[in-house]
């Protein structure tokens, strides 16, 4: 069971709802996996079998968010952001230390893998909903104002494979965001469906955005980062290189970045001086 | 270690977890099977269609040369081999079917936090729908016109409960497996070829030499066979020691799958 995390902050109770507790994880690269019976074997016989590689995704993480913070996550491609928020999802289990989360999870990152394309919109809607940890009456109930917000009331009895690829992600965010999530995770900002639709899924990001929703986006974006977040965690191959306001933590981000990308134009010219002389 | 507050989550404390567990098993079986069928409840018919010509097939080729060990009825050979060409069906059909289970599901699984094992259970589940309204109910009429007693048509659901175990145990093996071995497909058919074989189902297992028939003693399949021909087509009262066997090799069966799945299911994650 979760164990109340508190911590008194000026004399007010700030409760956590998401705390990671020196977190690390080993995973195994699925590209050095053989995955293969026969050759396994084989190599076992022959004595060349070696175990494969375990490497080091997170690295003692620990962090601390409290509820109804908007956080976005920033950090190079492969600095671990996806998996922190897959930990914090419960997809993962850590390899050592603790995550404990507070509060139900929307996770809105690639909506159409619930979904059966045989099987009838309401169906679908169902079965999402159960995958999602709603019960099957409650999502009975909550059908209609789905099919309201998708634009898909023509539609219930059409299987999903007949919708186009719009429809269907129209779809999946309703399902999701039918009610309102305690925490919210954004993988990447949402392109779903047509302007208008956009604009609707806009107005409900919003209205979570201003309520007490615990909100965690990755996002490349880190002016939208700046602009939307009250705090930002940056990543960096798997360590926590630093958490605080967005402003500081994109300006420090933009700052070591540039500073790379300086010292890699220098040695670019030194390389290049060095060839021409 | 994870935890968590929140309806969404399966560490909620044992009961809740089990709602939440038969929830999603129930979505799960119910898009298998409309998936498979289409909204046409005849189709589950197709899936009998497989046992009943092969049942065919053995008896025109088997049913003379061996109607001797069946008190000389041909007739009595084919319901034995239908028995057991049901059970075989039944076995292989959901074991290759949760094979893949765990694999297919992957993508699904790296978006939403869902129990692994529920994959493979809910294909051995749709298969035990499929089963209880296709050969059970033929089944059970054998059973009744045979021994006409009741007491037999009841405890025939007895050997099918170790079926269900066998299938279970080995589904959670081979699917966790699979994870690691996308070939296991193909070693998968061998196997299914060797019970099949190794199953007394077109032949009398007193063909079979006694130093022989010893090691076929580890095939998990023969004593459910073996029970529910006795209780079926003997036309005896039950023989619960046959029952006992049954059962026993089925737990056993879930039993070791279960456990290698439990210790494997943590490195699923990395490779799916």
């Amino acid at each position: 069971m979760f164990q109340a995390v508190a911590s008194p902050v000026y004399g007010f109770v700030v409760m956590q709802t998401i705390c990671l507790d020196r977190v690390s994880l080993w995973r195994r690269t699925q590209e050095e996996f053989s995955y293969d019976l026969k050759k396994t074997i084989l190599s076992i016989l022959e004595g060349k079998y070696h175990k494969p590689p375990k490497h080091l995704v997170l690295d003692r993480l620990d962090l601390a968010i409290e509820s109804g913070r908007k956080v976005g996550i920033i950090g190079a491609n492969g600095a671990g952001k996806s998996t922190l928020l897959k930990l914090i999802c419960g997809i993962l289990q850590p390899t050592s230390g603790q995550v404990r989360v507070r509060g139900r999870i929307a996770p809105l990152i690639e909506l159409e893998a619930g979904f059966e394309p045989e099987l009838s919109v309401l169906d679908n809607i169902i079965l999402y909903g159960v995958l999602l940890g709603f019960s099957r009456r409650e999502m009975q109930g909550r059908t209609p104002s789905i099919l309201a917000f998708s634009g898909l009331e023509d539609y219930a009895l059409v299987p999903v494979k007949s919708l186009s690829s719009g429809m269907v992600a129209r779809l999946g965010f309703a399902i999701a965001t039918d009610v309102q999530p305690d925490i919210l995770i954004l993988d990447e900002v949402l392109s779903v469906g047509d302007a208008s639709f956009k604009r609707k899924c806009k107005q409900r990001i919003e209205r979570f955005w201003n309520s007490n929703t615990t909100v965690l986006l990755v996002s490349h974006d880190l002016e939208f980062v700046r602009q939307e977040c009250d705090q930002a965690i940056w990543l960096d191959r798997g360590q926590l290189k630093m958490q605080g306001s967005a402003n500081d933590v994109v300006d420090q981000y933009l700052y070591t970045v540039r500073q790379e990308l300086d010292l890699d134009s220098q040695e670019w010219n030194f390389g290049l001086k060095e060839v021409l002389c | 270690m994870y935890q968590s507050e929140g309806r969404d989550f399966w560490d909620l404390g044992a009961q809740n977890s089990f709602m939440r567990y038969r929830e999603v098993l129930y979505v799960l079986v119910s898009r298998n099977l409309k998936v498979r069928y289409r909204g046409s409840l005849l189709g589950v018919y197709w899936s009998l269609l497989n046992p009943l010509i092969m049942t065919s097939v053995y008896t025109l080729i088997f049913g003379t040369a061996f109607a001797s060990y069946y008190d000389n009825s041909i007739v009595r050979y084919m319901l034995g081999a239908f028995s057991g060409l049901a059970v075989l069906n039944f076995f292989s059909s959901s074991t290759t079917q949760a094979l893949t289970s765990i694999v297919l599901n992957g993508s699904l699984m790296n978006k939403i936090r869902l129990p692994v094992s529920i994959f493979p259970v809910s294909m051995i589940a749709a298969n035990v729908f499929q089963f209880a309204v296709g050969a059970l109910p033929l089944l059970m009429m054998m059973t009744l016109l045979i021994s006409h007693s009741l007491t037999n048509v009841v405890v025939l659901f007895l050997p099918l409960l170790a079926l269900i175990l066998v299938a279970s145990g080995v589904g959670l093996l081979v699917s966790a497996l699979f994870v690691f071995f996308r070939d296991l497909s193909y070693f998968y058919e061998l196997v299914l070829f060797l019970l099949l074989i190794s199953s007394p189902i077109f032949y009398p297992q007193e063909i079979v030499p006694a130093n022989v028939r010893a090691i076929l003693v580890f095939n998990p399949l023969s004593s459910i066979i073996a029970s529910l021909r006795q209780i079926a087509i003997s036309g005896h009262a039950p023989d619960y020691s046959l029952i006992g066997h049954a059962l026993l090799s089925g737990a056993l069966t879930l039993v070791v799958g279960w456990i290698c799945f439990k210790r494997w299911h943590h490195q699923f994650m990395d490779l799916l």
